[in-house]
């Protein structure tokens, strides 16, 4: 198993939003969570990812067999687990070269690879920015100063792509793109499935599922995830709102 | 009214004037003890500036004037003494020592490019002419304090022409070095570009002890600056002097019609240091850039400051000011356009941006504009913060270790003002020495 969530709980600012969530995934799966908004999805990626504003506190995060709530968010990185942003960050004045070549050879150490120079850094991610069909001026560019919300979004699976991580997760990665964009994302997404690599979309709505195919849905609400299945619990959700799930839920 | 003094104040009042008086006795010629003795009167009127003048009011003199720096003394040294500071570029070299002109590490100023002089102030004090030239810019230069204290003690610099239509390949590069602790260099320079000459300017404020703590020299510039029509100046300064030194530099640049002026003043040295350019541009079309890249950490104070005026028609003027402050480090800015009537169609914008890595860093900045034409295009903006926790987790999610995020952004804001260096060379040179700077 490659991710292993028991009853995780966490706050912020003492306001409780994970209630309880439990989840498993196994190598080479693709798992959807869906569910309204305030329902926690944002929070679970975000402390999977190790952001410092959330505090775990109860259960456990099992990743890869190592106890991933112990571990620093640039060693969870290094070990594999790779966060796209909801809102990517911009950082002027810092080159995506730079940027990706450091974080590339930081990964690279940690699997004990020897660093890319220059021209290997930029021989390796010119492929990358083929496989994805992106603008080769991508890399020259200061980390998505001046970029479009889309390009943005696809500099983070661009990212993805060159750390080659175990475990992707998506926060929102559809919110606010056009058909366009949603499908260089869905390409880029499917491009990198393999058997070893799986995957975590964190979503709203189902348009970004229909091209990716999830194996397992997840409805998330309240903080805990309230109902599972297969791709065609997208469907029901997408034709009936989340509010039959819930009431039937609260019902229970 | 006469103003007072504290007993401190006075003391170094008198500490200076004895060495000006003394430079006198030992002299030399009438032309420069002129100069000093008009000089004089205006510093025992004026002193040195306290807390209360409404320019001095962030950056302190009170530790300053407790140490009575020297003047006398010519170090020599080799080249392998200073070839730690030269740059890896060609340009040509000359090479102040404690504010002395050293004819030995100098390139050999009789085999210059055709169209380019420079020379020792020192050995100009005999032309007849050089009195009025020094005297040229007297109105503002007596506005200045440590100007004027310039004038008083009036030794050494370098006096470089540019003739009509000679654009210089080569940066010219000065390096100026202190080597003895306790000591005040003086220096008095001055730059006449003609009408569409070029010319790429590099100083480097250097100690020849590096950055040994308890060194500490005091540096006073004057440089003038004359940009003819049509001239263009692109200037470099980069100030690492030892950590307990003190700098002061005041630039008076004057633009003639359609020339331009591109400055950057970089700065991670000495304990207290004031930069300051005092602008005119009185002709049409003028273009200027000034922009300033200042770390300072410790107990330092980082003062840079610009006065900009525009005085003909259709100006342009750009101006980018960057701090990283760290430990209890002061940093001030301080910025005036100004611009006259006439000066219709001006465009100018000034920045100032500060990025304060502890709590306990200060910074104090006060941008303004002073606007008497009805048709221009003219801001100001000032903004102060610290690192920005989302783009350090951002670096980190991708396996960057958080003090290295924090490098990579604190180095990206600080770098900034140095993308208007064209020279590659030159912009490397100084990227690396504030790099080296941040990284301790």
């Amino acid at each position: 198993m490659l991710l292993k969530v028991e009853n995780l709980q966490a706050q912020i600012d003492e306001k409780q939003i994970l209630k309880g969530l439990n989840i498993e995934v196994n190598p080479g799966e693709v798992h959807a969570i869906m569910g309204p908004n305030g329902s926690g999805k944002s929070t679970f990626a975000s402390v999977l990812a190790g952001r410092e504003d959330y505090e775990v506190t109860e259960g456990s995060v099992e990743f890869d067999g190592e106890d991933l709530l112990e571990m620093d968010p640039e060693e969870r990185a290094r070990k594999g687990l790779f966060l796209a942003f909801q809102y990517p960050v911009e950082i002027p004045g810092v080159s995506n070269k730079l940027f990706m070549q450091t974080a590339v050879n930081a990964v690279r150490e940690e699997k004990g690879l020897p660093a890319l120079d220059m021209f290997d850094f930029d021989e390796y991610a010119r492929e990358k920015i083929e496989l994805l069909d992106m603008r080769a001026d991508l890399l020259e560019r200061s980390v998505n100063v001046g970029f479009s919300g889309g390009e943005k979004k696809r500099n983070d699976i661009f990212q993805m792509a060159l750390l080659e991580p175990k475990l992707c997760i998506l926060d929102e990665t559809d919110s606010g793109l056009d058909i366009d964009a949603l499908r260089v994302v869905a390409n880029g997404v499917n491009a990198l499935r393999s058997e070893e690599r799986s995957f975590i979309v964190v979503t709203h709505y189902q348009r970004l599922l229909d091209y990716i195919k999830p194996d397992h849905v997840h409805v998330l609400y309240n903080g805990k995830i309230i109902k599972s299945g297969g791709f065609e619990l997208a469907n029901e959700l997408e034709q009936n709102g989340y509010d039959d799930i819930i009431q039937q839920y609260q019902g229970e | 009214m006469v103003k007072k003094f504290s007993p401190a104040v006075r003391a170094a009042m008198d500490h200076y004037a004895q060495l000006s008086d003394d430079l006198n006795k030992a002299c030399d010629n009438a032309n420069f003890v002129e100069l000093r003795q008009a000089a004089k009167t205006r510093f025992l009127e004026q002193g040195f500036p306290g807390r209360r003048d409404e320019d001095w009011g962030y950056t302190k003199l009170t530790d300053f004037v407790q140490t009575h720096y020297r003047l006398e003394g010519v170090t020599h040294l080799e080249l392998s003494d200073i070839q730690p500071f030269l740059p890896k570029y060609p340009a040509l070299r000359i090479v102040m020592i404690d504010g002395w002109f050293s004819e030995s590490l100098s390139d050999d100023l009789s085999e210059l490019p055709a169209g380019v002089s420079i020379e020792a102030l020192k050995d100009m004090a005999e032309i007849p002419s050089i009195h009025q030239v020094l005297n040229q810019h007297q109105g503002e230069i007596e506005k200045e304090p440590f100007a004027v204290l310039n004038t008083m003690l009036l030794s050494d610099g370098y006096y470089m022409q540019v003739s009509r239509n000679c654009a210089l390949e080569l940066p010219v590069f000065v390096l100026h070095i202190q080597t003895e602790d306790g000591h005040l260099s003086n220096l008095r320079n001055r730059i006449e570009v003609e009408e569409n000459a070029e010319i790429t300017l590099v100083e480097s404020y250097v100690t020849l002890t590096g950055s040994a703590e308890a060194f500490s020299g005091f540096t006073n510039v004057v440089t003038e600056i004359d940009i003819a029509a049509h001239a263009r100046v692109k200037q470099v300064i980069l100030q690492q002097q030892a950590p307990s030194s003190y700098y002061f530099n005041n630039q008076f640049v004057y633009q003639g019609e359609q020339s331009t002026f591109n400055t950057l003043y970089a700065s991670t040295g000495s304990m207290t240091s004031r930069h300051q350019n005092h602008l005119q541009m009185d002709g049409e079309h003028i273009e200027s850039i000034q922009n300033s890249a200042c770390y300072a950490t410790g107990k330092q104070t980082v003062d840079s400051r610009t006065y900009t005026e525009h005085n003909q028609v259709a100006g342009f003027s750009q101006q980018l000011h960057k701090y990283v402050l760290d430990g209890e480090a002061v940093g001030v800015f301080n910025g005036m356009i100004k611009v006259a009537q006439a000066a219709q169609k001006t465009d100018g914008q000034m920045d100032n941006k500060n990025l304060l890595l502890s709590d306990q860093a200060q910074m104090d900045t006060k941008p303004q504009l002073e606007i008497y034409a009805d048709d221009v295009k003219c801001s100001h903006g000032s903004a102060t913060g610290q690192i920005n926790e989302d783009q350090v987790f951002y670096l980190q999610a991708r396996g960057i270790p958080k003090s290295q995020a924090i490098r990579m952004i604190t180095e990206a804001f600080l770098l900034e003002p140095l993308e208007d260096v064209s020279n590659n060379e030159i912009r490397q040179w100084v990227a690396n020495a504030l790099s080296n700077a941040l990284n301790g």
